[in-house]
């Protein structure tokens, strides 16, 4: 049986239970707040919430952010099972999972991120669920980089034709012409800097505002005389 | 209008659809379109993703077009006629101006609902950090904390006097806090299910009503703590209630994009209000001197009889605000002009205006008689989630999800 695809719960390595403190408080913010946009995801989105980019671009949207450092796609499959998108009617799930599953195979990692997607279209039938692909990690060139791009492939594949799923791909950009990720991106060649972050969201924003205004009366974009 | 693209333009537009129907894997019809346009069969690289790129900066750019030209002609409005000196202006035209008299810090989480006590120089700011707080608004400084509540207090409110305040979370309770001496918890009631997001006095005080993600509406007796009614309606969670000030009806509005008004005494909804196009967030009763801005915005003949009234005004995440003639039931005009959901209301105690804040981080105020927005405050770092206006003093106050209290002269 693939490992990504069984909902498991994190493992507690530090003994303090705070991944599932971190869980309990998202169901209980599903209580009190009412998003149009939810986040769902490992470190890349968590580290998000702490950008610029966020503040200016993802809170006016009506955002709540349910990702979790270090979440492989079995954690978030659990945290999905165990309530995160109950009592809430969000107009977009935006999700992105995978590259913590550094010891899986590619289609073990695909297939557990698609099972995710079922568990959400299932949850929530009207909803548009956006996956930013996953991005590339490590100074140079190495087997991580070559295993996410095979997984958003894989995923790519698994999507066509979905109903209200869209792929946006944020990877661009990042690796430069010497195949090198610069640390001005990605400060720990993993994680975003103020800078990587706008460069690699900037197309989620664009996708989401879109999502979101597509049902309002079109504005006359002719420049006036 | 009619464009015209020059010979290099057209070029351009014609590689960047090439590039469009090629990465999309259109192969037949890039092929077709190649052949027709006349184009070589190698798409130069700064054509990739042009088309989109173009596509979707226009929007963006008309956006920030439109919040600049916005925030110029209220420059320039302030330049041309200024504020005028405080003698000028007579209590019934004076409006909030920046910048603020004080920008109030304490609270560790958003500020959910902001309230000028009726009597004293005070106000409360209930916060999602689950914890009141009181402040003096003359001098800025903060009082004290009323803690007790689990989880974040959505929504408080005081009886006539000002001798008790009624406070509500999404910890499920009600309480009842003595502001006269000890400002103790009183009272603690329980029996919604679900998130309590507002509550209010009736006028004579012996009874609160509240208003619940559980999709009804609560009244409590004060003396007793024990819920004696509960009126069924709203389809879905209920947002705000507030209570007429002649006590016999009270108003709700709710997400399921209505606002339903009821007789107090009886369990009957006397009338729905549905024009909203999303959830209506925040409603406010008007005062009695407002009747005569509103008849003539309505466009109201005296001869044939104006609107009597009780007017409401309602705000709503469909970004509108609209004022109504509950009487019969009737939505008399729409203000727009916000750019993100409307989280609050409150009236100008002269009747000639009206104060709303909102997640596009702005406080506006209208001119009800004209019904356009006279002047916007750039008034928070981040949604602005609730507004009120003194009864009696030149001054509004203002909370937001930036965790800050403001308090607003004017003049």
């Amino acid at each position: 049986m693939n490992p990504c695809s069984i909902a498991t719960q994190a493992n507690d390595v530090d003994g303090d239970n705070r991944w599932l403190s971190i869980h309990k408080r998202f169901l209980s913010e599903c209580l009190e707040k009412d998003p149009d946009v939810i986040f769902l995801g490992d470190c890349i989105l968590e580290n998000l919430q702490y950008t610029e980019t966020w503040n200016q671009y993802f809170a006016p949207l009506h955002c709540l952010n349910f990702s979790i450092r270090n979440d492989r796609a079995e954690n978030i499959l659990w945290r999905v099972e165990n309530g995160e998108l109950d009592n809430v009617k969000p107009k977009i799930v935006v999700l992105h999972v995978g590259t913590n599953n550094v010891d899986n195979s590619p289609e073990e990692v695909s297939e557990g991120i698609f099972e995710i997607i079922k568990k959400i279209k299932e949850k929530l039938p009207d909803t548009y669920i956006v996956l930013p692909t996953i991005l590339p990690r490590g100074q140079q060139v190495n087997k991580l980089r070559e295993q996410n791009s095979r997984v958003n492939q894989l995923i790519k594949e698994k999507c066509v034709g979905m109903n209200r799923v869209q792929i946006v791909g944020i990877g661009k950009g990042l690796i430069q012409s010497d195949g090198t990720i610069s640390h001005h991106d990605m400060f720990d060649y993993l994680h975003l800097t103020n800078t990587g972050s706008k460069k690699v969201f900037e197309p989620v924003f664009d996708l989401l505002t879109q999502i979101l205004n597509e049902n309002e009366p079109e504005k006359d974009l002719t420049p006036s005389e | 209008m009619k464009m015209v693209l020059s010979q290099r333009q057209r070029e351009e537009l014609n590689q960047a659809i090439a590039d469009y129907l090629g990465t999309n894997g259109y192969s037949e019809a890039v092929e077709a379109f190649r052949k027709e346009a006349d184009l070589n069969s190698e798409t130069e690289k700064k054509y990739t993703g042009l088309l989109e790129k173009k596509w979707t900066s226009v929007i963006r750019l008309q956006k920030k077009v439109m919040e600049l030209e916005a925030k110029l002609s209220e420059a320039e409005k302030e330049v041309l006629e200024g504020a005028p000196t405080k003698s000028k202006r007579s209590p019934g035209e004076w409006i909030p101006r920046p910048p603020e008299k004080f920008s109030l810090s304490g609270h560790r989480a958003s500020i959910t609902r902001v309230l000028f006590h009726p009597i004293f120089s005070l106000m409360v700011s209930s916060s999602e950090d689950a914890t009141i707080k009181i402040w003096d608004f003359e001098t800025g400084e903060y009082e004290r904390s009323l803690k007790g509540h689990t989880d974040s207090v959505q929504d408080i409110a005081f009886d006539a006097q000002g001798k008790m305040l009624a406070s509500c979370s999404a910890d499920l309770s009600i309480k009842l806090w003595d502001f006269q001496q000890s400002y103790e918890c009183i009272k603690t009631m329980h029996g919604h299910d679900h998130n309590v997001s507002s509550v209010a006095f009736v006028p004579a005080g012996d009874f609160v009503l509240s208003a619940s993600r559980d999709k009804t509406i609560k009244m409590w007796e004060v003396a007793t703590g024990y819920c004696v009614k509960t009126y069924i309606g709203h389809r879905e969670w209920v947002r705000m209630v507030r209570v007429h000030n002649e006590g016999s009806i009270f108003a709700s509005c709710s997400n399921d994009h209505s606002i339903r008004v009821w007789q107090t005494n009886s369990k009957d909804c006397k009338v729905e209000l549905r024009e909203h196009d999303h959830t209506v967030e925040c409603i406010a009763w008007a005062p009695d001197t407002a009747a005569a801005a509103i008849n003539e915005a309505a466009g109201a003949d005296n001869k044939k009889g104006h609107h009597q009234g009780p007017f409401l005004a309602s705000g709503s995440r469909d970004k509108t605000i609209r004022i109504w003639d509950v009487g019969v039931g009737l939505c008399l005009f729409t203000l727009s002009g916000h750019d993100n959901w409307i989280r609050g209301i409150s009236f100008h105690p002269g009747g000639k205006f009206m104060v709303t804040a909102s997640d596009d981080k702005t406080i506006r105020v209208w001119d009800l008689r004209n019904k356009r927005c006279t002047k916007t405050l750039y008034a928070h770092q981040h949604f602005c989630t609730s507004i009120d206006f003194h009864k009696t003093h030149p001054y509004v106050i203002s909370g937001s999800v930036d965790q800050t209290v403001k308090v607003w002269e004017c003049r």
